[in-house]
């Protein structure tokens, strides 16, 4: 059977922003739970090394495009939660119009393919 | 016996010896850590505490290379500051030239050879600060 590989470092990386960007753009969450939703959401194929988003999230905060608070969870857990700042979501929709360019691109190749 | 807080602890020392910092980044890391341990015994993807947390600390990653990834966050962050910080300050220095040269002016109707000095070297140096200013506000946002 044919299996869909895992993803390559190079494309996990630059897929890193527009994702927590998209994510957070549903509401605020924490570090954990991103990549939770992540993996939950590609089936595995993304595979974020743990500690690896939380600088990535840092970089973020510093350009000012999420923000975080230090919240209690429902079950006592300290958390630092982050959401989107308005910034945030002006470079979630430049990041949408360039993914959606490269797929366009790659899907009329493809499909000039097979005609 | 395996002891889960002590190995957590000792982890603790590991990041801290690679220079990861206390309280952020580490308590975070540290939380994360603690909710993957939970998660693999819970859906029993490990046999115990110790399988869950040998698993666990390596998803988290090598403290060196998380150094690593925070220093490039911050090395970045840094050198955007030091670009405003030089623009701003370039606006200054060039206004202490342009100020007096302008002053000069309202005073004396005309603009007399040292204002005309002052004038046309502070403007350059205004125009230089703005832009600098303005490429490291863009570079933050980029």
């Amino acid at each position: 059977m044919y299996r869909v590989p895992m993803i390559r470092k190079e494309l996990v990386a630059a897929s890193a922003e527009p994702l927590i960007l998209s994510l957070l753009s549903k509401g605020e969450s924490y570090g954990y739970a991103i990549i939770q939703e992540v993996k939950a959401r590609s089936d595995g194929k993304l595979n974020w090394t743990d500690g690896m988003l939380y600088p990535v999230l840092h970089r973020m905060e510093h350009r000012g495009l999420i923000k975080s608070r230090w919240a209690e969870s429902e079950t006592g857990r300290k958390r630092k939660y982050y959401s989107l700042k308005k910034d945030g979501k002006t470079a979630m929709a430049k990041h949408h119009e360039q993914w959606s360019l490269v797929h366009s691109v790659l899907a009329g190749l493809k499909k000039e393919q097979y005609v | 016996m395996f002891d889960l807080e002590q190995s957590i602890a000792d982890w603790r020392k590991q990041m801290l010896a690679a220079g990861i910092k206390t309280p952020v980044p580490l308590e975070e890391l540290e939380i994360h850590l603690r909710e993957e341990i939970e998660r693999q015994i819970k859906l029993g993807l490990s046999l115990n505490e110790q399988e869950a947390f040998h698993f666990s600390t390596r998803k988290i990653g090598q403290p060196k290379m998380l150094k690593n990834e925070f220093n490039k966050s911050e090395r970045t962050f840094m050198r955007r500051t030091i670009i405003i910080s030089a623009g701003i300050i370039g606006v200054a220095v060039g206004m202490g030239f342009v100020t007096p040269a302008i002053a000069k002016y309202n005073e004396q109707g005309t603009m007399v050879h040292d204002a005309t000095i002052g004038f046309l070297i502070g403007i350059p140096i205004v125009f230089a600060g703005i832009s600098m200013a303005i490429y490291g506000f863009k570079k933050r946002k980029a």
